[in-house]
């Protein structure tokens, strides 16, 4: 007899609870569909976390350019510690912030902007909108070279315009100078990702009945109160994977500071990831910089719950229901 | 103890077989050493531009003969060798060579497989680390001219002499014989060599008022040459390179701190130790403050100095916006293939520039010190147990470097961008086509006598890539006083080199 027929006759029988099949039972009764993805999991362990597991273990061993990995000394949490006690650290954290910060903020707002206009019916709407997903469907390498030559401190295009129409005497200093060479590297980051925001919030406002905004027009709401109160909350859980999603490519950035500045001048556009490439790929440094990305991979498995937690949201309430 | 015929030995007695194959060996190893395969006639004390055109095509070499002295031509064996070869961008002489250089290995020794991979100069380190981990690197590899140190010093390579495949120390540059020596042992051969040079725009020059034939002197002159063309013309004098992350920098900027008797270690000493730090020397300091002096006080340079790299000079240069700049001898086969893509105006712009486009040596310090960073390869020899199967041909290896290294093929191999890591390559018939044909190449090869590796430790990459970067930016940016910026470097130096360091 098979054990769900057992539980069958059981559950019947009044004064018997059901004894609860246990973990080993679950998985062999759904050892099929186990089998399926079988191949993923191994594939996954492979590439993802053997790597992980590789890059934690690394973290607490010293890794002198003089020792082959194989060599390498354990040193505990020194790695850590040389990371979290260096106010190099805490500077390229506070540019990481400012850098993820503005990006997502404006890349967000520029993105709705966007995506409300183009909602709306006119002409060359469909023009506009393939011309406005440019920049996020061009490499970022190229983008990179095009901007640095359009900053360009000597040459550059916007420099030449700005002297050309009066407004300035000389070619503005934007990427030679460390005071405003991230932020002019934001501006860059905020053109190539807006667009991205543009098309998930232009889905968005697919889901907002019109019939709402039909009604709330006839008790008298102003364009503003029809976007504040009707449209705003439909598009809240299409804003928070937005939101969610830009911010983990922005901590992720590495293409668009890395060849426009490489980091400088005097390292004010120094990132994390830039950071950690730059301690593994060309200082050796491969303990420090796992320790660093160690740390890194935290933040990011953080936001990734949240962002799991965002999208399953309204499941759980559907379950619920 | 018995012999082959079964009689009592006394112990330390030798065999007739033995103390004839003894006798053989000892002749010939006196022969190697004596005579070597390739005699060397290269005067290096009269170097000069006129020298190197007057030995050029005086002597033959036939490669398989020579190298067939060090090891047998009828040898049978197998060696794998990573290198990197002429891609799509090369120009078609290059691969001609390739091709000609492995048909007449083939020729010379037909018994001889070879597995030959050619592997591009970005990915061929972070390769050949994952290989060495495996236990999968092949058995002879060319590397950049510092690549190498990083894996003598982890314990891959096997000591390789010049005398090991038929060359003496002799035959190569002292700078560039520095450049696989790791705590006394040399680790690899060098394969081909070369320097950077001045290169300077006549024309600018003559307008600015400057003699149009004759670049400066002395560093504090190209200080001096460089505000002279910004406040006449309103354009860049020299093209200063100061990015982070860039090996371009230190390429262009350590020349110019070791004329003013400066230096990251003692790497220009004749005998290096590499553990005294001269990054805050008065030397290191005057060369920092004749960069400041150009980018902050005169303003004489590109603004865009700080993110530039080298190729980013090239197109003020062909536009006739840049004076004057540091560049490898491949800047002027750069230039006019520029010019040949300009159009317009632009056209006659460039073709201008190419006309009046002039080679110089670097120039000098105060007292009179010329200095150029040594460029080029090395050919080395991994340990069997990190060769994929196990095990190495050491015959076959030595036959392959023997000759790769040959003055011959040293030469051809280096046709479009080096010179001849052997200095008899300079005596053949190639290296006279050379000359007639590839302009300047007589200047750009006269600058390497004055050639000075980076320090050979496995820091020298952070010390070289980050640290002088970040102590030229620290200054440009007026982030630090020059003072404060060479001590700020000296003490990331003493760090790193002492096994630590912050970020």
């Amino acid at each position: 007899m098979s054990s769900v027929q057992k539980q069958a006759i059981f559950r019947d029988v009044p004064g018997i609870v059901p004894k609860r099949p246990n973990l080993g039972q679950k998985i062999w009764k759904s050892r099929a569909d186990y089998l399926y993805v079988a191949p993923a999991i191994v594939a996954m362990i492979v590439v993802i976390a053997y790597p992980i597991y590789y890059t934690i273990e690394l973290s607490f061993f010293n890794t002198p350019a003089s020792l082959s990995l194989a060599d390498k000394q354990f040193n505990g949490i020194d790695n850590y510690v040389t990371i979290l006690t260096s106010p190099v650290f805490w500077k390229v954290t506070w540019q990481t912030i400012v850098w993820t910060v503005l990006s997502t903020l404006f890349a967000f707002l520029l993105g709705l902007g966007a995506a409300l206009a183009l909602h709306r019916e006119f002409v060359g709407r469909a023009l506009l909108r393939g011309l406005l997903l440019i920049p996020w469907v061009i490499s970022a390498v190229a983008a990179s070279y095009v901007w640095k030559w359009l900053y360009h401190s000597d040459f550059g295009a916007i420099g030449a315009a700005l002297v050309q129409l009066g407004i300035t005497d000389r070619p503005i200093n934007f990427i030679d100078n460390s005071t405003s060479a991230l932020y002019s590297l934001i501006v860059v980051n905020v053109w190539k990702e807006f667009s991205f925001a543009m098309i998930m919030l232009m889905a968005g406002l697919q889901t907002v009945p019109d019939s709402l905004l039909r009604a709330a027009q006839v008790d008298g709401a102003n364009p503003w109160q029809r976007f504040w109160h009707v449209t705003f909350p439909h598009l809240s859980g299409v804003s928070t994977v937005t939101i969610l999603l830009l911010v983990v490519q922005n901590f992720n950035s590495f293409i668009i500071p890395f060849i426009m500045t490489g980091g400088g001048p005097v390292g004010s556009t120094q990132i994390w990831i830039t950071h950690i490439y730059e301690l593994a790929f060309l200082r050796q440094r491969w303990g420090v910089g796992a320790a660093y990305a160690v740390l890194l991979f935290i933040i990011m498995m953080t936001l990734g719950y949240f962002y799991v937690r965002a999208l399953t949201r309204g499941d759980e309430s559907r379950a619920g229901a | 103890m018995t012999n082959m015929q079964g009689r009592a030995q006394r112990p330390g007695s030798l065999t007739r077989r033995q103390a004839v194959a003894y006798a053989v060996a000892a002749l010939t190893t006196t022969s190697l050493m004596s005579t070597t395969a390739f005699a060397q006639t290269v005067d290096l004390s009269q170097w000069s531009p006129d020298y190197v055109k007057s030995i050029a095509g005086t002597k033959q070499f036939d490669a398989a003969k020579d190298c067939g002295a060090v090891v047998p031509n009828d040898y049978a064996g197998k060696v794998s060798y990573w290198y990197t070869g002429p891609f799509e961008a090369d120009p078609q002489i290059a691969h001609d060579q390739d091709k000609a250089f492995w048909e007449a290995f083939k020729a010379a020794y037909p018994n001889i497989q070879t597995d030959v991979q050619s592997i591009t100069y970005n990915e061929l380190l972070d390769k050949f680390r994952t290989a060495l981990l495996g236990n999968a690197a092949p058995m002879v590899i060319r590397l950049q001219i510092l690549g190498g140190v990083e894996f003598a010093a982890k314990g891959y390579l096997q000591p390789l002499a010049p005398e090991d495949v038929g060359y003496t120390a002799a035959d190569f540059w002292p700078g560039a014989l520095k450049s696989v020596t790791y705590e006394g042992t040399t680790y690899g051969l060098p394969t081909n060599n070369e320097t950077m040079a001045l290169i300077w725009n006549a024309k600018i020059f003559e307008d600015a008022g400057l003699d149009p034939e004759n670049p400066p002197a002395t560093w504090d002159d190209v200080v001096a040459y460089s505000k002279t063309i910004h406040d006449k013309l309103g354009i860049a004098g020299y093209g200063l390179v100061a990015k982070q992350n860039a090996g371009n920098t230190p390429f262009r900027f350590m020349p110019q701190l070791w004329a003013y008797g400066g230096g990251a270690l003692d790497e220009t000493s004749a005998d290096p130790t590499y553990t005294t730090v001269e990054i805050n020397n008065d030397g290191s300091k005057a060369a920092l403050e004749a960069a400041y002096q150009m980018y902050v006080v005169d303003k004489s340079v590109p603004v865009s100095a700080l993110t530039n790299t080298q190729a980013e000079n090239q197109a003020p240069f062909i536009a006739g916006q840049l004076g004057m700049m540091i560049a490898h001898p491949a800047e002027y086969a750069k230039m006019v293939d520029l010019a040949s893509k300009a159009t317009g105006a632009d056209k006659a712009v460039a073709d201008d520039v190419v006309a009046n486009m002039r080679y110089g040596l670097l120039p000098t310090g105060p007292d009179g010190k010329r200095a150029v960073v040594f460029g080029g390869s090395n050919i080395h020899v991994v340990k069997p147990e990190f060769v994929e199967g196990g095990q190495s041909d050491e015959q076959a290896v030595k036959a392959l470097i023997c000759f790769w290294n040959s003055p011959e093929w040293s030469t051809k191999l280096a046709w479009v961008g080096s010179n001849p890591g052997n200095i008899n390559g300079f005596l053949t018939d190639a290296m006279k086509e050379r000359l007639d044909t590839i302009k300047f190449l007589d200047v750009t090869t006269s600058m390497l006598p004055n050639g000075i590796p980076f320090p050979v430790i496995p820091e020298a990459p952070e010390i070289m890539n980050i640290i002088v970067p970040d102590m030229l930016q620290n200054a440009l940016t007026e982030n630090m006083t020059v003072d404060e910026a060479t001590d700020d470097a000296a003490t990331k130096i003493e760090a790193i080199i002492g096994g630590g360091g912050g970020l």
